[in-house]
């Protein structure tokens, strides 16, 4: 089965919805109404099914691995034991929020992306190797008949992946969620386990850094 | 909690946020009008911009696209094997690169807390090793010292070496002596 993912950059956002139950005046519960429900709900029945999941977050899972690793090798090796992981512990997936994962974390994406994000850690923590920002890759934003743009262009998006890649991890990780995945604040604590608000300062003190880092500081990062 | 009463750097991150959701929003066709909020640092605008422009999605090549969607093709047919012959096969493992996807030995997928845990240096795969070696190497010398130590063996033995060194001769000896 095949299901069209759209644009390069189209996001996969879950839908949330605030309801108010029966009899429960005054108290509102989140309800979250994964995007996802259908496709995972017919992948438990029939595991054959999981091929949609599958094309619909191979990119995101893949970049994801791309920027930790920074190697296409190794990218593609975090990506394949992620999607393994994740078809033969479908039933484990649960989508009802936990207050740890943030309001209405609990998506398919987010579980997907803590498999991701731990076989990434095992993966670095296994081989001890420092990511390198693989800076060809800035290239294909370019123009490849304009060289002088494409020049200047690669030169900028170089200097963005080093600053990015020499962040500490944790701000890292939440800068390319961010960016590259775009993913809102929410599924962010829900892949990093930490609250919205601390994903918001990680996120604010990365952007401070990178400016720095870019010359644009003036010296205020932290 | 008011947004005063938190502490400036923690309302920074806030006002980030908000013009984070509009340059995203606007990457996507979603409504990113409307005037940006004054406070907000510019140069925390320009590194955002840039970030945007420049921190783009990775794609996998084809190949290993359908590599791998050819694999879980595989896995996900393994899955359903028992339910298709009537549930009465095992538990059907299902290999990740060279290992098994056990939910024990993949703890860490799902545990952070596994994850620290976790012991990376393999203890148990070196003492296996190790014993290997040993063994092999104990082999190695049972064999060498019997090479050097040749027992003459029972009688039957005996008997049956003379039968073979007679048959030999015999053999050396040829037709025409």
């Amino acid at each position: 089965m095949f299901v069209s993912t759209g644009p390069c950059n189209a996001m996969a956002r879950p839908v949330f919805g605030r309801v108010r139950p029966a009899g429960e005046a005054g108290s509102t519960r989140v309800t979250h109404l994964d995007r996802d429900r259908a496709l995972v709900e017919e992948a438990r029945r029939d595991p054959s099914s999981f091929d949609a999941l599958y094309r619909r977050y191979l990119a995101q899972v893949y970049s994801y691995a791309y920027y930790e690793l920074g190697d296409h090798h190794d990218a593609e090796d975090a990506t394949e034991r992620t999607f393994l992981a994740a078809l033969a512990n479908l039933d484990r997936f649960e989508e009802r929020a936990r207050p740890a994962d943030g309001e209405g974390a609990s998506t398919f994406r987010v579980w997907l992306f803590r498999i991701a994000r731990n076989v990434v850690a095992n993966q670095r923590r296994g081989r001890r190797r420092h990511p390198q920002a693989p800076i060809e890759t800035a290239a294909l934003v370019a123009d490849p008949l304009d060289i002088e743009a494409s020049a200047a262009v690669h030169d900028e998006a170089a200097a963005a992946w080093r600053a990015v890649g020499r962040l500490p991890a944790d701000r890292r990780r939440a800068v390319v969620l961010r960016f590259v995945e775009e993913m809102s604040t929410a599924e962010i604590a829900g892949v990093l386990g930490r609250s919205e608000g601390a994903v918001r300062v990680l996120i604010h003190r990365a952007l401070r850094t990178v400016a720095h880092d870019l010359g644009r500081g003036g010296g205020r990062s932290r | 909690m008011t947004v005063f009463e938190r502490d400036g750097s923690e309302v920074e991150a806030l006002l980030t946020d908000r013009y984070l959701e509009r340059v995203l929003a606007r990457a996507t066709g979603g409504p990113s009008n409307g005037p940006v909020d004054p406070l907000l640092d510019p140069v925390l605008r320009d590194a955002t911009e840039q970030l945007r422009r420049d921190l783009v999605r990775v794609h996998p090549s084809f190949r290993f696209e359908e590599r791998l969607a050819s694999r879980l093709a595989d896995a996900a047919a393994a899955m359903r094997m028992p339910a298709a012959v009537g549930a009465e096969g095992g538990i059907v493992q299902i290999g990740a690169l060279g290992g098994s996807l056990d939910r024990d030995d993949n703890a860490y997928l799902f545990d952070d807390d596994e994850l620290d845990r976790r012991d990376l240096s393999r203890p148990l795969l070196i003492g296996g090793a190790l014993t290997s070696a040993a063994i092999s190497l104990a082999g190695a010398a049972w064999v060498a010292w019997r090479r050097g130590r040749p027992t003459r063996g029972s009688a039957m033995v005996r008997a049956a070496r003379a039968v073979h060194e007679a048959r030999v001769a015999a053999a050396h000896a040829g037709p025409f002596d």
